[in-house]
């Protein structure tokens, strides 16, 4: 479940308990302030004056100054607890690791770019919306944002960060456990900020290996003919203003880069899964998808977009 | 209803007062603070954008120039004089006095605004060259709109005394309007030195 | 302890029926406004322009409200086709703009408008010309941002307008200068009610009500009125300064390209944002008080621990801010001081709640309607402050920033810490305003209608916020499993608007028939119900004056007065600062159109300059008459003789 109650790093996990921790104690307290809400103004004793406002007897009014004082310090009492306890759980949050695979994360409207690090600039990959990292390593985030500030936010690994345009901001975790985890935009960004989805794939550390190995090659050249044309259409129809693939000419970035476009379990930034048809769909008529997305229709004819996608389908 | 019993008599008590007796005195002062309080966080804006750049003014922006500002800076101090005796005359209730020490303030609070034209060029630079010119400009433009508020007060007031028989009312406001005037130079004193000042120190 | 009797005033002989009635035809004489359409555009009767403010002020919970219906049921199944993203982030954005600038403080100062001088004993407000002309302000705002949303040029980038989602680059068009135009009106609205709640509060108080002696209310008041002067010049720096300068002529404010900074909106916004709550929030607790005072038949615990409380609040509110950027980069050790701040502010409102349960401990309390409506504010307001200290720990807020556990969150306090109260308080005031009383069957139906349709609509939230769900999205897909949670919700917004229609219901059926009130059907103590229901134009016959707390409570059956005001002219009594000693008699302004003439030319300036620079001249320049003329009708309208003081006495200046 994409969820802060389902921890699968130690961060989120701090978090987590640092939450179940406060909901208790809140509870109680809520329950204590409403049962002596409904004790003083139901009960009936011994200590209700006359109905004359100005009778208080000095007893009574000493009991209620006890009572005040006494509510009032358990309430300087609790909040100093909390205080400490979510020091350090913040503490704790904030060391760093020492050596960590880092991932670039930009955000633009309305999808996410990632980019690993790497001292060998042949091994530097660049990917959108589907991050691999490796289980049980750290990996820190450098955050940046394109155009205006989106949000970064898994919550089953951690908290949100923002990106901020002028800003580098970074977060970090370490995913203990192997799953898809999604995520989505937390900062308002405009039209399809409901749709900015990401999803982290935490594998092990082999599989990741080999993910990262496959992602840094361009894929080969089409096979066929039928391919061939396809790869024509997508270079002659304007997608490669924005969009680009390994190996060909097109190498824009105002859009998500479609080089490995067939390794990833979803499109339009986890709006729709990867499918041939919702390719299509999304190819011939974006804005019915996410109104207000950069992405024009194409006035494509059935033959150049079954091409098409026939050659898209071939980048994995 | 409970029946009424009176308990004192208040009509031997004064209907025109000066001061903080007076309410003008009291909206005055919440105008003051209020825009006070605003150039000062302008103010903190501009500062907090110092540290977006290594250089201040930025590289390629020059420093604002000194001439024009401080000899404004001097007429507004100077300016404090018939201010100083409009509000006197006006506690005496001489309309003769308060007319031509209005008459006076007028003619220096219009040069200073006059002046303030060339002032805002003397930043040296555009309000839309970077964020420096922006904070700049904006500063000094927001006082602007007070002193050209006060220029008008002074100028209305000064009209009207000029025009019409004035009730006693109208000496408390004269004194008011002073007050008024004092706090529009005065605060403009620590912008001149952040602003004009300012960049050739820090 | 409790007992302030002070043998001040003299016995003597209460003044006959007949004198009194004497005096009142010449005050009505003086005091009335003029007829009809004409009179009710120029009135600066206090009442009248606090009636309007208060009933504009309401029009708006009820559109702001119907946006929210829109949202719920757009929100209510997942990939829903009710409203488009467009739409519907005009929509939330209006919904936002309206509840916290045309709802939630107006309301507020509106209340202070109307009961802040019947509750000091004064025959009116400070300035009566500028309130009216604060109210025309707003609905000029008001007006505007409405014709813009119906016009599909609602702002769209949330009520905080966050850089550079609102610059230039990326909002083209005007709708965010309609947003931060309308932030101009209302903030200039405010900004002039604040002070003249200042003022008459220190300047225009029943002779013997010392600051001691000031109602809870007016404390609530005064205190707000000072944030509101500190925390508006702040979003009015923000948005009609540097957001529209940005806009209109290219500066940088913002723009990290030339050495702006996105964060500088978001420190300066939220320097006012956060005390902009406490601004919602400490008047309704100012509510709270006599409320409880009048119920529970008991004399409020610990009126100075109350009076400290909402100054230390007021105080800390100013501290909080960061807190709304925990997600950010700025400094962890910054961050920190802001977790123990907003923590802490739980303890001076949490001592007030603990005072009014002593107080009802202690009474024999009665639950007529505004109790009710307490109680429903400790019920709510309570979880709303438990999640806020929540949300103080920066760790936490990192999950639930930007999720709908914040919008829980802030609905649970304002509701429950702002509606609540309110709504208590129409129940307790409305007798006074109109002369009739509420229907009490109706008031209850409308009140557990209300608790139940609020908790049912924002509980669920707290759980869809950490379950992923972030805020402002109109739509979701069905695969997160938000689908049942948002469902729940929704019926919960639909209970919350029929609860409102029944409200509305009473109220329209006891304004035209309800039962007589008389002037103080409460049997309360304050000095708002010495005085008629509804109360003359000016407000007391002759002016109280105040030996204890509860005037009404610890005089017999005499009130004592001052006498001497004239009743030839519009005459009214100012008294020092601290221990409200006479000091000297000030003459009101006569009804005016200036203050209606010169808030238009305000809109013409500030809503020209979106379009072009020469609107402002004409704006500005059409201004110049209109302050001459102000200035000129109450010269001419003055009435001597008058007696000066002599400037140089300091003595009696507080």
């Amino acid at each position: 479940m994409h969820s802060a109650f389902d921890p699968a790093s130690p961060q989120a996990h701090l978090i987590a308990s640092l939450w179940w921790w406060m909901l208790g104690v809140g509870g109680t307290i809520w329950i204590i302030v409403i049962a002596t809400m409904f004790y003083v103004s139901f009960t009936k004793h011994r200590h209700r004056e006359p109905d004359d406002p100005q009778h208080v007897s000095e007893a009574t009014h000493r009991r209620m100054e006890r009572a005040v004082i006494a509510a009032g310090l358990v309430t300087v009492l609790v909040l100093t607890v909390f205080l400490g306890f979510d020091y350090s759980v913040g503490h704790a949050l904030a060391q760093h690791p020492q050596r960590a695979l880092t991932i670039n994360v930009t955000g633009h409207q309305w999808w996410w770019e990632a980019e690993y690090e790497d001292p060998d600039p042949s091994k530097r990959i660049t990917t959108a919306n589907e991050i691999h990292v490796p289980v049980g390593q750290p990996v820190q985030f450098k955050l940046r944002a394109a155009d205006v500030i989106h949000s970064f936010w898994v919550p089953n690994l951690n908290g949100k960060r923002d990106l901020i345009p002028g800003y580098v901001s970074s977060q970090w975790f370490r995913a203990d456990t192997a799953g898809v985890y999604r995520g989505q935009c937390a900062e308002f960004c405009g039209l399809q900020h409901a749709k900015m989805a990401l999803y982290i794939v935490a594998e092990p550390p082999a599989k990741f290996a080999a993910w990262m190995a496959a992602a840094a090659q361009s894929p080969p050249p089409p096979a066929d003919s039928a391919r061939l044309y396809g790869q024509r259409v997508f270079l002659s129809s304007g997608c490669a203003v924005c969009h680009t693939i390994g190996g060909t000419q097109a190498q824009a970035f105002v859009g998500p880069p479609l080089t490995h476009l067939k390794s990833r379990a979803t499109i339009a930034a986890g709006t729709l899964t990867n499918t041939r048809a919702n390719l299509m769909g999304w190819i011939t008529n974006p804005q019915a998808i996410k109104p207000g997305v950069r992405m024009p229709a194409y006035p494509l004819t059935p033959l150049q977009l079954e091409a098409l996608v026939d050659y898209l389908e071939t980048l994995k | 209803m409970k029946r009424l019993r009176p308990a004192g008599n208040v009509a031997e008590l004064p209907s025109v007062v000066f001061g903080s007796r007076s309410l003008m005195w009291w909206a005055t002062l919440g105008f003051m603070v209020i825009e006070g309080w605003t150039l000062a966080l302008l103010v903190t804006a501009y500062l907090y954008l110092r540290q977006n750049f290594e250089a201040w003014p930025p590289l390629r922006t020059p420093y604002p120039s000194l001439l024009i500002p401080t000899i404004n800076l001097v007429i507004m101090l100077l300016s404090f004089f018939p201010a100083f005796m409009a509000a006197k005359r006006a506690k005496q209730l001489d309309t003769a006095g308060v007319k031509r020490w209005l008459v006076v303030l007028s003619l220096f609070a219009l040069a200073i605004l006059v002046i303030r034209w060339w002032e805002l060029w003397a930043i040296n630079t555009r309000w839309d060259t970077n964020a420096y010119g922006s904070a700049a400009w904006t500063i000094v433009g927001f006082h602007t709109s007070l002193l050209a508020l006060d220029v008008a007060d002074t100028l209305g007031l000064t009209l009207l005394f000029f025009v019409r028989e004035m009730p006693a009312r109208s000496f408390s406001d004269t004194s008011d309007n002073s007050f008024y005037w004092y706090f529009t130079v005065g605060i403009w004193i620590p912008v001149y030195l952040i602003v004009y000042v300012g960049p050739r120190i820090f | 302890m409790q007992n302030h009797h002070e043998p001040v005033v003299p016995a003597g002989t209460a003044l006959s029926d007949e004198d009194v009635a004497r005096e009142a035809a010449a005050l009505e004489e003086v005091w009335h406004g003029r007829s009809g359409f004409w009179g009710w555009l120029t009135s600066v009767d206090h009442k009248s322009i606090g009636k309007r403010y208060i009933v504009t002020a309401f029009a708006m919970f009820l559109a702001g409200g119907i946006l929210a219906a829109m949202m719920r049921t757009q929100l209510m199944r997942p990939e829903n086709t009710l409203l488009g993203p467009d739409r519907y982030n005009q929509i939330f954005t209006t919904h936002g703009t309206t509840m916290m600038f045309l709802f939630a403080v107006p309301i507020m100062t509106a209340m202070g408008t109307y009961f802040v001088p019947l509750m000091v004993g004064a025959r009116s407000i400070a300035f009566p010309r500028a309130n009216a002309f604060g109210y025309w302000t707003y609905f000029v705002g008001v007006v505007f941002l409405y014709v813009s949303l119906i016009a599909n040029t609602g702002p769209d980038t949330g009520w905080f307008a966050y850089v550079p989602l609102s610059g230039p680059q990326y909002a083209p068009g005007h709708r965010v200068d309609v947003w931060a135009q309308v932030v101009t009106f209302t903030e200039i609205a405010a900004l002039v009610a604040a002070v003249n709640i200042i003022v008459t509060t220190f300047k225009m108080r029943s002779p013997g009500m010392s600051l001691n002696r000031l109602p809870l209310f007016v404390w609530a008041q005064l205190v707000v009125s000072f944030m509101i002067v500190f925390a508006m010049p702040a979003v009015a720096t923000g948005s009609t300064l540097m957001l529209a300068e940005d806009r209109a002529v290219n500066t940088h404010w913002f723009n990290p390209a030339e050495g702006g900074d996105a964060l500088l909106w978001q420190h300066v916004f939220w320097f006012f944002g956060h005390p902009e709550v406490y601004i919602i929030f400490l008047p309704a607790l100012g509510f709270i008080t006599p409320i409880v005072e009048t119920f529970a038949r008991r004399k409020v615990f610990g009126y100075t621990a109350l009076v400290m409380s909402n100054i230390t609040t007021a105080f800390f509110a100013f501290g909080l801010w960061v807190h709304h950027m925990f997600a950010t980069p700025i400094p962890e050790l910054g961050q920190s001081l802001f977790t123990a701040a907003s923590m802490l502010i739980a303890i001076p409102t949490g001592i007030q709640i603990f005072c009014w349960l002593a107080t009802l401990w202690a009474g024999r309390p009665e639950f007529r309607v505004p109790l009710l409506f307490v109680l429903g504010f400790i019920f709510t307001f309570v979880n709303g402050g438990i999640t806020g200290v929540m949300l103080a720990s920066v760790a936490f807020d990192k999950q639930a920033h930007d999720t709908f556990f914040v919008v829980a969150h802030l609905h649970y306090v304002l509701i429950g810490g702002g509606v609540m109260p309110l709504f208590g308080a129409f129940y307790f005031w409305f007798p006074k305003i109109t002369g009739r009383m509420l229907d009490e069957t109706l008031g209850k139906v409308n009140f557990w209608l209300f608790l139940i349709g609020v908790n049912v609509a924002f509980f669920p939230m707290h759980v869809l916020g950490l379950e992923g769900m972030p805020r402002r999205v109109y739509t979701y897909l069905s695969s997160t499993g938000w689908g049942p949670l948002n469902l729940v919700s929704t019926i919960g917004a639909y209970v919350i608007a029929l609860s409102v229609v029944v409200f509305l219901v009473n109220v329209i059926k006891s304004w035209i028939g309800g039962e007589a009130a008389g002037h103080n059907p409460w049997n309360s103590s304050g000095l708002e119900w010495a005085t008629s229901s509804p109360p003359p134009p000016y407000n007391f016959v002759h002016v109280p004056v105040t030996t204890s707390r509860h005037p009404l409570w610890d005089t017999d059956v005499h009130l004592p007065v001052m006498t001497g005001l004239r009743s030839d002219r519009r005459e009214v009594l100012i008294t020092t600062t601290f221990d409200a000693r006479p000091d000297h008699r000030h003459e009101d302004p006569e009804p005016s159109i200036w203050p209606l003439y010169l808030a238009l030319c305000m809109g013409l300036t500030f809503i020209g300059s979106i379009f072009s620079p020469y609107l402002v001249l004409v704006g500005l320049g059409a201004s110049l008459p209109g302050l001459l003329a102000w200035a000129w009708q109450s010269l001419n309208s003055h009435r001597g003789p008058d007696r000066v003081a002599a400037p140089d006495v300091l003595a009696e200046t507080t």
